[in-house]
């Protein structure tokens, strides 16, 4: 009985000590634009969405230089001649209100601007914060792309697709 | 049809029987609980709580003592007070510092049933309830949002956030008097918070006399106190002890 009374006060002792030691992030901490690829099908007055596989996408961040005002390329590349994809996964700009992509399709080349508001979204001790983005407008040069769709503004890290690109 | 009369009939002598029986016997009387009702009270301080302390290097840190109302010797209102904080940096170098007060009050009642000519005893086994708060300012500093594509980061830094935390905690626990109203004894809590915090928000990472911010958590307490006042054992002791045996005898002579 003294016994089983002293392993329990050295377990509950253990255990209150142990509370308080480092726990490792188990959250997922990538935020993430994602982007669906559809082609419109117009035919006899009736419009059918459908997936459209990219043969090849490029796809560079253009950053703005605050000297000369001029975008420039970031000089890591997102998508570098992916074959055959219908979505991506775009991070935006934590520090600025704008992110600007270069999009290549196959040869034609086409630019999205995607006007943002940055969110401080605070995790927790261990995993930090994150900054999340509600997206405003999107603009696109139309070359490649034909419109685009806004579909679930608040951009964070969950997989849901933010954006639709028609062809 | 005579089985059914045979059955009602045998059960309702049964009845009969056993009533008669129970009239014969007078029940013994209780004896009333002449403990009186207040007996004084016990001041304790936490000896783990500083063990804990310097086994986390100082990590986290805590204080307290207690005040214990014996009531009855069956019934236990305690206040409890302290102080406790956390001065951390996390792995990812982000920095979480509080120091502030807490308080907690409850009741303890002792589970320990004597038995009638047992020896009157002030070791107890509680079981009790507290209710605890604690309003404290937190810093979360050096908070940094890591932009591997765009670039550039600048550091948080959430400075002097304020929150009020309550929680309820369930406690089991020993106190035993090792020798004249000093007494010794061990409590072992299950706390839980009342409110969670909003997704988003800068949450205490510590709060204090609670623990780690988890929505639950356990805790151990190991207490030195002292009592004031009169025992439970001093009034009419002997009298509670003497008075059962007298009442069974008085009935054998009969």
């Amino acid at each position: 009985m003294k016994n089983s009374i002293f392993i329990v006060l050295i377990f509950s002792f253990l255990l209150n000590v142990s509370c308080v030691t480092d726990q490792p992030c188990t959250q997922t901490k990538y935020v993430k634009l994602t982007v669906g690829f559809y082609h419109v099908n117009y035919n006899d007055t009736i419009y059918t969405r459908s997936s459209l596989n990219i043969d090849s996408l490029s796809v560079q961040g253009l950053i703005i230089d605050s000297l000369t005002g001029q975008y420039h390329l970031v000089d890591s590349i997102l998508y570098k001649n992916k074959k055959n994809i219908s979505s991506i996964d775009l991070p935006l700009n934590n520090n600025s209100s704008q992110s600007k992509f270069k999009l290549k399709f196959n040869t034609t080349l086409d630019t999205m601007t995607i006007y943002h508001t940055n969110l401080n979204d605070y995790l927790s001790l261990e995993c930090g914060c994150i900054k999340t983005h509600s997206i405003d407008t999107i603009i696109t040069t139309n070359h490649f792309i034909d419109s685009v769709r806004i579909i679930i503004h608040d951009v964070n890290t969950y997989n849901a697709e933010n954006i639709r690109l028609y062809k | 049809m005579r089985r059914i009369f045979v059955y009602i009939s045998s059960l309702l002598l049964c009845l009969a029987v056993n009533t008669a029986i129970a009239q014969k016997k007078k029940p013994i009387p209780i004896p009333p609980d002449s403990t009186r009702w207040l007996n004084g009270f016990t001041v304790q301080a936490d000896v783990a709580s500083l063990m804990t302390s310097t086994l986390m290097s100082h990590v986290t840190y805590s204080a307290e003592g207690g005040i214990q109302l014996d009531l009855k010797h069956r019934i236990f209102p305690t206040l409890e007070l302290g102080v406790a904080g956390a001065d951390k940096i996390s792995t990812d170098n982000i920095g979480y510092k509080t120091n502030s007060l807490f308080e907690r009050i409850g009741v303890d009642f002792n589970l320990r049933k004597r038995k009638i000519d047992s020896k009157p005893t002030n070791n107890l086994f509680i079981a009790g309830v507290r209710l605890g708060m604690s309003h404290f300012n937190y810093d979360v500093t050096n908070v940094t949002i890591a932009d591997n594509y765009w670039g550039s980061s600048v550091p948080l830094n959430y400075l002097n956030q304020s929150v009020t935390k309550i929680w309820y905690e369930f406690v089991v626990g020993v106190q035993v008097e090792v020798i004249k109203n000093f007494y010794m004894g061990w409590t072992i809590r299950n706390k839980n918070l009342i409110s969670q915090d909003a997704l988003g928000k800068v949450a205490p990472w510590y709060i204090p006399g609670f623990g780690q911010n988890n929505g639950s958590s356990w805790g151990f307490n190991y207490t030195l106190g002292y009592h004031f006042g009169p025992g439970p054992k001093k009034k009419n002791s002997r009298t509670v002890q003497t008075l059962p045996n007298q009442i069974i005898n008085n009935q054998i002579t009969k």
